[in-house]
């Protein structure tokens, strides 16, 4: 009975290690955050900038590490140094906009259409930052 | 008259001035950081680092957003975000300082010179004078920055429950920034 319960005990605690060790080093590695299955708030460009400009502290705490979904006018589309492809969405303040860049992968929306990004939001340097970013829409 | 010739003379010196000077800059320059141990792989990387940089007097400024950091393994990048950098607390990181050796650089040749800087390396929240040394490749008339260098994590005042067993004291932070 007593050789049971101490086998039993072993069990359980090799069944949590193993647990913990798949969650943390494998669990972590092949899921990542996927803005696609947040739900987001819709910003214009020119509010979001707005914000930011105003009051940086207060635009923090409502934006950042957040899904966002911004509705500007595209101005530019690039490439980053890793191969991302990366939008700026205009804000109507030709020194700040939107820098979003995409996920791997994605299809690209057509040059001068105003469309709606979704990213996640990482701060503010001269543009408001987007990361992760999908394209949820063209509209025009 | 007078004053309107003055003003001319001065508004063409200005414009040369204008001309004489070019800035450089990237909104998608590229900072990895490494502060692996032998037990564990802490890496990441940032491709939306914001640089500037002025030819004539070296000036240059390197911004990023801490939460702009991306590491393979997910929970690794929420613990370095909420522990140990606080990102929501802090969210930038910046260098400012200049190129000392800038008159040293021709940026219409073509090739690879070594480059120095001084400045101010401000990461969660705390300010410290940093020199470090690296390479720029001018190809085309555009610039390239690399280089690589330490920083003391607890220099910053960063205290994550972990430091000392599971990650390295010291991060090494590469830097490599094509300019437009």
């Amino acid at each position: 009975m007593k050789n049971k319960i101490v086998w039993a005990l072993i069990i359980v605690v090799v069944l949590g290690v193993v647990n913990i060790w798949y969650y943390v080093f494998q669990y972590s590695k092949t899921h990542h955050r996927d803005v696609a299955n947040e739900v987001a708030t819709l910003v214009t460009s020119a509010q979001l900038v707005k914000d930011f400009q105003s009051d940086e502290k207060a635009a923090n705490v409502k934006y950042l590490n957040k899904a966002i979904e911004v509705k500007g006018e595209l101005l530019q589309e690039n490439k980053d140094q890793s191969g991302n492809i990366t939008l700026t969405l205009k804000s109507g303040d030709p020194f700040s906009n939107i820098f979003c860049t995409l996920q791997p992968g994605l299809p690209l929306p057509v040059k001068g259409s105003v469309i709606v990004v979704k990213g996640v939001c990482t701060g503010f340097l001269s543009d408001v930052v987007l990361n992760n970013a999908i394209v949820v829409k063209s509209v025009e | 008259m007078k004053k309107a010739i003055l003003s001319l003379i001065l508004f063409s010196g200005m414009c040369f001035q204008l001309h004489a000077q070019k800035i450089y800059s990237t909104k998608t320059g590229q900072i990895k950081f490494n502060a692996s141990s032998p037990l564990e792989k802490v890496a990441a990387v940032n491709d939306q680092v914001d640089s500037k940089m002025v030819d004539k007097t070296g000036q240059i400024v390197f911004s990023v957003l801490i939460k702009s950091f991306r590491f393979e393994n997910q929970l690794m990048e929420d613990h370095f975000n909420e522990n140990y950098m606080e990102s929501s607390k802090f969210p930038k990181a910046e260098f400012r300082g200049y190129i000392t050796n800038a008159s040293t650089l021709n940026f219409a040749k073509d090739g690879k010179y070594p480059v120095n800087f001084d400045g101010t390396l401000t990461i969660h929240g705390v300010q410290q004078k940093v020199t470090a040394s690296g390479i720029m490749a001018i190809e085309g008339a555009k610039p390239t920055i690399s280089g690589l260098f330490k920083v003391k994590i607890k220099d910053y005042g960063i205290t994550g429950s972990y430091i000392g067993n599971k990650i390295a004291d010291e991060a090494e932070i590469s830097v490599n920034c094509k300019y437009e």
